[in-house]
């Protein structure tokens, strides 16, 4: 799951319903707090695994996460924007995430953001949000039908934050992870064989159903997101050789949404959606990718105007095969198995 | 901003000795990916972006029936595997190619090329 982005998008989900009772959250009487202020922060965060699944390879996405376990490194990755709050406060969020492959088929990252928020008018905000780490299982890879999926569980601890952005509660998010590459499609359709969707669906339960001194509720939310790609890579060497300049051939078009909507234990406060929905693109090399994305947000309480994410995303797998890239238990004896079609 | 940018600089440098490799991705073929020609090869060339490992590389050609037509064993030399083919009449061509770079990541692909024209 794209960790930190789904916790602070399922904070803003909340904080959009409740913003009356922000100050009584987090702040003295009379004061005018970004909306991010007492939740977390608009989204950044850092992807997971890069995926190969056949003759796909599907990239580490920006604000969701792509359907495999992998030994690789977000670091950094650095968004801008601005909140909802009138006026808007501007926000900066950098984030880093390590990835570890366990097993084959189980990996576990741990992931940390640092945000920034000055508003006119405010004092400006700084800190860590709450430590972040994902259990993550390979429950398939198809080759021939380009279709990967996974489970995981999202565990933010609480009180590993700063005062600003962590919580006093831990989070957990049950998650489904998906993906699927258009490689089967005739070859009359071969212009869309490059294009690959992936998606997830996530659960976000509070340790805390209900913060007695601030008499509010900590709503369950729903977590979702998805991706659509175009592969420039799968084209040259899957499709038609359009022997474009080498820099065209490395990129991935895509499009990205994350979305958080509370759906229970939301006693008080609205059911307003929050996200952004990311156009942007994806350099892929050998060793690792670099990706930017304009991020717009479907509403006003998701934000205003439109900001940006950056990431240099490392394949340690691809950096470092002997060592950190490979799984702890079972990668160095693996034998490969001669090639059978 | 150098914080992180020191920490990756001091990983890089303490895994240093950890020669990189990475998967291979098919740089280009011959006959191109996809492309139609006029007469028919008489083998397939496929460049890699990492080195081979041959014992555990392999590529066959299909026609349109699922046929083998490719003729011999692959080549491989370093990051270049070719295969022969035997005469080829007009049609469409599958290549299916499954490679292990040196440093054990295993990759795989097919495409099509055309020999004659429509």
């Amino acid at each position: 799951m794209s960790r930190l982005q789904a916790r602070q998008q399922s904070r803003l989900s909340i904080l959009a319903g409740i913003r009356g009772t922000l100050p009584r959250l987090c702040l003295a009487p009379g004061e005018n707090p970004p909306l991010s202020l007492c939740f977390g922060s608009l989204p950044v965060s850092s992807a997971l695994a890069h995926c190969f699944v056949g003759a796909r390879f599907l990239p580490a996405t920006l604000i969701t996460d792509d359907p495999c376990v992998a030994d690789e490194m977000s670091l950094p990755t650095v968004a801008w924007s601005r909140t909802g709050d009138v006026p808007p406060a501007s926000q900066w969020d950098i984030s880093g995430e390590f990835s570890k492959r366990i097993t084959e088929d189980f990996g576990v990252s741990i992931g940390e953001d640092w945000s920034h928020i000055r508003q006119p008018g405010a004092p400006t905000m700084q800190g860590f949000g709450d430590l972040e780490t994902t259990f993550q299982y390979q429950l398939l890879k198809d080759r021939t039908h380009e279709t990967a999926m996974l489970l995981g569980l999202v565990v933010d601890w609480g009180g590993t934050g700063s005062a600003a952005f962590g919580t006093s509660y831990s989070l957990l998010t049950p998650t489904y992870y998906f993906g699927q590459g258009f490689g089967q499609l005739p070859d009359d359709l071969g212009w869309a064989r490059p294009f690959a969707v992936t998606g997830q669906i996530g659960y976000q339960i509070p340790t805390t159903s209900f913060i007695v001194s601030q008499d509010t509720h900590v709503p369950q939310v729903l977590l979702y997101g998805a991706s659509l790609q175009y592969s420039m890579p799968y084209l040259k060497s899957e499709v038609k050789d359009l022997q474009l300049p080498d820099f065209i051939n490395h990129l991935i078009p895509i499009v990205e949404t994350q979305l958080a909507t509370p759906v229970a234990n939301n006693l008080g406060n609205s059911n307003v959606t929050t996200g952004t929905i990311n156009p942007g693109v994806i350099w892929v090399g050998s060793y690792f990718q670099v990706g930017m994305e304009a991020m717009i947000p479907v509403n006003r309480a998701s934000g205003t105007g439109v900001g940006v994410i950056g990431q240099l995303h490392l394949y340690l797998d691809d950096m470092f095969p002997k060592t950190i890239g490979q799984p702890l238990i079972g990668g160095g004896s693996a034998t490969p198995a001669k090639p059978a079609f | 901003m150098r914080t992180p940018i020191r920490i990756v600089s001091l990983l890089l440098l303490a895994l240093g000795a950890d020669a990189a490799c990475a998967h291979a991705f098919l740089d280009h073929a011959n006959p191109l990916v996809g492309s139609t020609v006029r007469a028919a090869p008489r083998e397939v060339t496929l460049s890699f972006t990492q080195d081979l490992e041959a014992g555990f590389s392999s590529v066959e050609v299909t026609d349109a029936h699922g046929a083998r037509v490719d003729a011999g064993k692959p080549r491989v030399s370093a990051n270049t595997m070719r295969i022969g083919l035997r005469s080829l009449p007009p049609g469409t061509y599958r290549v299916r190619w499954h490679v292990l770079s040196v440093d054990t990541h295993k990759t795989e692909g097919s495409f099509t090329f055309q020999v004659g024209g429509p």
